[in-house]
């Protein structure tokens, strides 16, 4: 009972001193997730966390706040104190909130502390689609201009990007874009025949392939996934693309600026061990996504070019609200 | 023979039936809160059960989940503050029920009712899953729209009173579901650029405010009179009941199957439209609806249940979600490392028998929990007033706050809390600015997707219609009911009446 | 008598809007207040059409402001039938605003949670939470001190328990330490468990 008494009154004086950080962490710490429950992010956040706490001796506890994009979490964990106890666990939309005027902050008021790893875009069509690959594709829309329905996710979501691309490689095509709220619904909505061609995640689309319920076109990568080898790249049809490619969508664990040098460090490094972990290295295999593990410096300049070549090629495909140019962001060199 | 084996799983291990047993139970009193959500309680489970086995994770799940969409009725009976969203309707004629002393009677109805609508479910999830598949899948935007009309339509049975009250309640819910940005073209809408509205209004906090606080302050004029004494004589329903529902029974399932099936409809839609088809067909009930009719809590509580079988369909054979709920436990599998999807029911046979077997196991252990412990809930009602009122307040607090982590919640809620208040007092139906709330995005979004299809041309919308039996059919359904409200139906019925009568 | 009365021949045995389904106002007498609140309503359909107006104009039948605009258009006019209808009632000679409508206690309540609301982020849920409970239970019933402190406490430590321990809702922890002390917790139980 003693010792009960004195732990608790110590609690409390914890509470009211400083947060050091040779003892973090002291209390529970708080993961944001951006995305809602089931999605993706989520997914990836809720299995490689746990494998992170083991590392890092804490308890982590994670709850889903959606809405505006994301905007909504980014704002709420950066308005927080940047003591440690609160990590941001998003995907890589809000590096385009500035231009597409959804937000007034992105990951540069965060660090991070790791991009844990990133997906591979591919075109996926539907089953009955009167053409098997990228050039029949490209084929169809010239015969049969404003008849082609492309699912797209809204503004700044990768079908938008991807559909920037072809646009500045193949000029301007004249297709049909059907909105949906997500990749998941859009290829719902794909096997069902209310579009014909969808550009998606690697890992969302890969068991309706596997299972012939949808048939890929091209993968938007420079070289052949091994978990589809048979697909041909992107770059095989128009070599154009290679100015572009690699590109995709990521995921990873932040925390607000100002955030101590070595509370960001001991995460990381339990992050970088949760990442290792097999069962979350086979996880992301076989969702096919390409495992990174990177932060510190590594990170900030992968983030940062990242964000260039996105924000560069949507604004030369004027999807943009303002230009990258107002918000510093420098146009890639080529 | 292997998937009988696999279906038996469940009760050959105690470990697994003893989970699904906790899980069932914890899911009725998390149904019952309103504000503990089963796709909350879902969601941190896959944290929990993390480095479990696969199948005591999805046992404790689907327990939770079948327990989860029952309990809803509970408070919606005692309290007239629908636990779930799923139970808005079952709150119409239970709490009448309640109010004449018959909490017993209704809740022994809705529990029997459920279990029915939950073997519907399943049985059509075991036998036909790939079948109403592909006829879900075969939904086009434009039919998903038409399905939203045909749920606004529903106004004109849920309002009791004047109807353009109800239209205007029906409206005013479209409208708040369309609040903050636009999840397609990230257009912001009556935003009125405060950031804080841009993340919309969460629906579950508008239900939390309208029917939980605006009831509990309703409640302070009674404060003085002594709570309603529950005689609990026959809770289990007689045969003869049961074998007079039957038919209405066995409709209100299909409505619940097909409508759980379909990606982007779930329990909370079918039991409304249940409850509408109850009303339509009912030629006769003994006490009129709203007031107390069985009809009313039958239609709603097999419509909700059987679309957790309906819900498990699209998972099983396309690894597409059904509802939330199944969203989260797709999840859950990829966790465990199975890849949901078209494959899993070829590659993996055993899953889909076994999650087969353990949702026949959760749904008899709901109606074991719903029969027993009836007069320890009913004892919630027979608490003090004084007690009541604060604690329901609290709750409808906490509650909204769950849904997202966010004040604004609470905010949201006590706004509508009041707003209800008053509607409540100039006869303005709260249940059409919920059935608007939940249909707003599957009526807007489908719309825009339709007509873009279609490249903005209404003929080729039209034609689009025609073309297709399904968006006909559907089309037709809209047509008549639509009709059949409005004053030239009932002309033409009381000119044919009298015709008849001469 | 309009197309829209055809409902109004039933049975209004419950008046006061305590049940949804037979919800309060009298076919044909006007509440106090009531039409105030239909006005009320009507002005504010107008605004949030000329705002749904606002987000895309006509621009085309896909753009995010068409069914907000058809809504609110609906809105208006059945705020417009409801005001004309409501108007048109001899007003209910029984009933006052401060009688039936607002009584004292509901004034009170909704004190009660606007301060709630302002309270919860400085303070924090357990204090705030106890505070209103106590006040509340105290000002509805004639129990003594005893019996209000202890079900206030006894219920609010039931839901903090439910929804902060097994359901990790993390309401704001305003001046409780909270999290700190749930680590004391865990580390006790840790080191009891080793």
């Amino acid at each position: 009972m003693k010792k009960f008494i004195i732990g608790a009154v110590s609690a409390l004086v914890m509470a009211t001193s400083a947060a050091s950080a040779a003892d973090y962490p002291t209390q529970e710490i708080q993961g944001i997730i951006q995305w809602g429950a089931g999605g993706s992010t989520d997914t990836v956040m809720r299995s490689v966390t746990p494998h992170a706490e083991k590392a890092l001796g804490g308890t982590v506890i994670m709850q889903n706040m959606t809405g505006g994009v994301g905007a909504i979490a980014l704002n709420y964990v950066e308005a927080l104190p940047a003591d440690g106890y609160t990590l941001l666990m998003g995907a890589e939309n809000p590096l385009l909130y500035k231009v597409m005027g959804l937000g007034e902050k992105d990951y540069s008021d965060f660090i991070p502390i790791s991009i844990l790893a990133r997906g591979t875009p591919i075109l996926v069509a539907n089953q009955d689609a009167p053409f098997d690959d990228y050039a029949g594709m490209m084929a169809y829309i010239k015969e049969h201009p404003g008849e082609l329905r492309l699912g797209a996710t809204g503004p700044g979501g990768l079908p938008s990007v991807i559909t920037a691309m072809m646009n500045t490689v193949e000029g301007k095509l004249d297709v049909i874009s059907v909105p949906y709220d997500g990749d998941g619904p859009a290829l719902t909505a794909l096997q069902g025949g209310a579009i014909d061609v969808m550009p998606a995640v690697l890992g969302a689309s890969i068991e309706g392939i596997r299972a012939g319920n949808m048939k890929p076109l091209a993968i938007f990568d420079v070289t052949a996934n091994e978990k589809l080898p048979d697909v041909p790249t992107i770059t095989s049809f128009n070599d154009k693309y290679n100015d572009m490619l690699p590109w995709g969508p990521f995921f990873g664990v932040f925390v607000a600026k100002g955030t101590p040098d070595d509370i960001v460090a001991k995460l990381a490094s339990a992050y970088a061990e949760g990442a290792k972990n097999p069962e979350f290295v086979e996880l992301m295999d076989n969702r096919g996504f390409t495992m990174m593990g990177i932060s510190g410096q590594e990170a900030q300049d992968f983030l940062s070019k990242w964000q260039q070549n996105t924000t560069w090629l949507l604004q030369d495909a004027g999807l943009t609200k303002a230009s990258p140019e107002d918000f510093g962001i420098a146009r890639p060199a080529k | 023979m292997d998937s009988l084996l696999a279906f038996f799983t469940v009760f050959t291990q105690p470990e697994l039936l003893l989970l699904v047993g906790v899980g069932t139970f914890a899911g009725v009193y998390i149904g019952a809160i309103p504000g503990l959500s089963v796709t909350m309680a879902v969601s941190i489970l896959i944290s929990f059960t993390f480095s479990w086995d696969v199948y005591p994770a999805i046992s404790l799940m689907i327990g939770i989940y079948m327990g989860g969409v029952y309990g809803g009725a509970r408070t919606a009976i005692l309290l007239n503050i629908p636990g779930a969203p799923s139970a808005i309707a079952t709150a119409m004629d239970g709490y009448p029920l309640a109010q004449r002393g018959e909490a017993g009677t209704a809740i022994g109805i809705t529990t029997v009712m459920s279990f029915f609508g939950g073997f519907v479910g399943i049985a059509v999830l075991a036998v036909a899953a790939p079948f109403v598949s592909d006829f879900a899948l075969k939904f086009q935007p434009r039919d998903y729209m038409l399905l939203a009309v045909l749920g606004i339509l529903l106004v004109g049975s849920l309002s009791t009173g004047s109807l353009a009250k109800g239209i205007f309640a029906g409206a005013f819910g479209i409208a708040v579901g369309a609040v903050g940005m636009d999840p397609l073209t990230f257009t912001q809408r009556f935003t009125f650029d405060i950031p804080l509205m841009r993340g919309g209004i969460s629906f579950i906090a508008v239900m939390i405010g309208m029917f939980g606080v605006s009831e509990a302050l309703l409640q302070l004029h009674h404060i003085g009179l002594p709570a309603i004494r529950q005689k609990i004589t026959r809770i289990v329903p007689s045969w003869g009941t049961l074998r007079k529902h039957l038919p209405l029974s066995l409709q209100t399932s299909a409505i619940g199957v097909m409508i759980g099936a379909l990606p982007g409809t779930g329990g909370d839609i079918a039991a409304l439209m249940a409850y509408d088809h109850a009303k339509r067909v009912t030629k006769n009930p003994e006490r009129p609806f709203g007031q107390g009719a069985i009809e009313g809590l039958v239609a709603p509580e097999t419509a909700n249940n059987a679309a957790v079988g309906g819900a498990f369909i699209p998972m099983m054979t396309l690894g597409i979600p059904g509802d939330a709920v199944t969203a989260i436990m797709i999840g859950a599998l990829f966790i465990h490392g199975l890849n949901p999807g078209p494959m899993l029911m070829i590659d993996q046979p055993n899953m889909f028998w076994f999650i087969v077997g353990a949702l026949v196991t959760a749904n008899f252990f709901m109606l074991l929990f719903g029969l027993t412990g009836i007069r320890l809930f009913v004892k919630i009602v027979e608490m003090p007033r004084s007690v009541l009122i604060p604690l329901i307040l609290l709750l409808s607090i906490v509650g909204a706050y769950a849904v997202n982590n966010s004040i604004t919640d609470v905010y949201w809620m006590l706004g509508f809390g009041f707003f209800g208040y008053f509607m409540r007092h100039y006869g303005y139906p709260l249940g059409p600015v919920i059935l608007g709330v939940i249909l707003s995005r599957l009526l807007d979004d489908n719309w825009r997707r339709a007509i873009i299809s279609e490249r903005e041309d209404l003929g080729r919308f039209f034609w689009g219609i025609f073309s297709s039996p399904l968006s006909l059919t559907l089309f037709a359904a809209v047509v008549l009911i639509f009709v059949s409200q409005t004053p030239v139906w009932s002309k033409a019925k009381s000119a044919l009446a009298r015709r008849q009568d001469r | 008598m309009g197309w829209m009365d055809h409902m109004q021949d039933q049975e209004y045995d419950n008046h006061d809007g305590t049940s949804d389904a037979t919800p309060g106002g009298y076919p044909d007498r006007r509440r106090p207040g009531e039409l105030a609140f239909a006005g009320f309503l009507l002005a504010a359909s107008l605004y949030l059409l000329y705002s749904a107006y606002g987000i895309a104009g006509f621009e085309a039948l896909s753009s995010p402001g068409a069914v907000p605009m058809a809504t609110t258009a609906v809105m208006v006019i059945s705020a417009l039938i409801v005001v004309i209808r409501t108007a048109k009632l001899h007003t209910f000679a029984n009933e006052t605003i401060s009688g039936s409508i607002l009584p004292r206690t509901v004034i009170i309540f909704t004190g009660l949670l606007i301060a709630y609301g302002l309270l919860l982020k400085p303070l924090g849920f357990l204090p705030t939470s106890a505070l209103f409970l106590i006040a509340s239970i105290r000002i509805l019933s004639d129990r003594g001190w005893g019996f209000v402190f202890a079900v206030s406490t006894g219920s609010l430590l039931l839901i903090w328990l439910v929804f902060r321990i097994i359901f990790t809702v993390l309401m704001p922890a305003g001046i409780v330490p909270e999290a700190e002390f749930i680590q004391f917790f865990r580390d006790l139980f840790q080191h009891g468990a080793a």
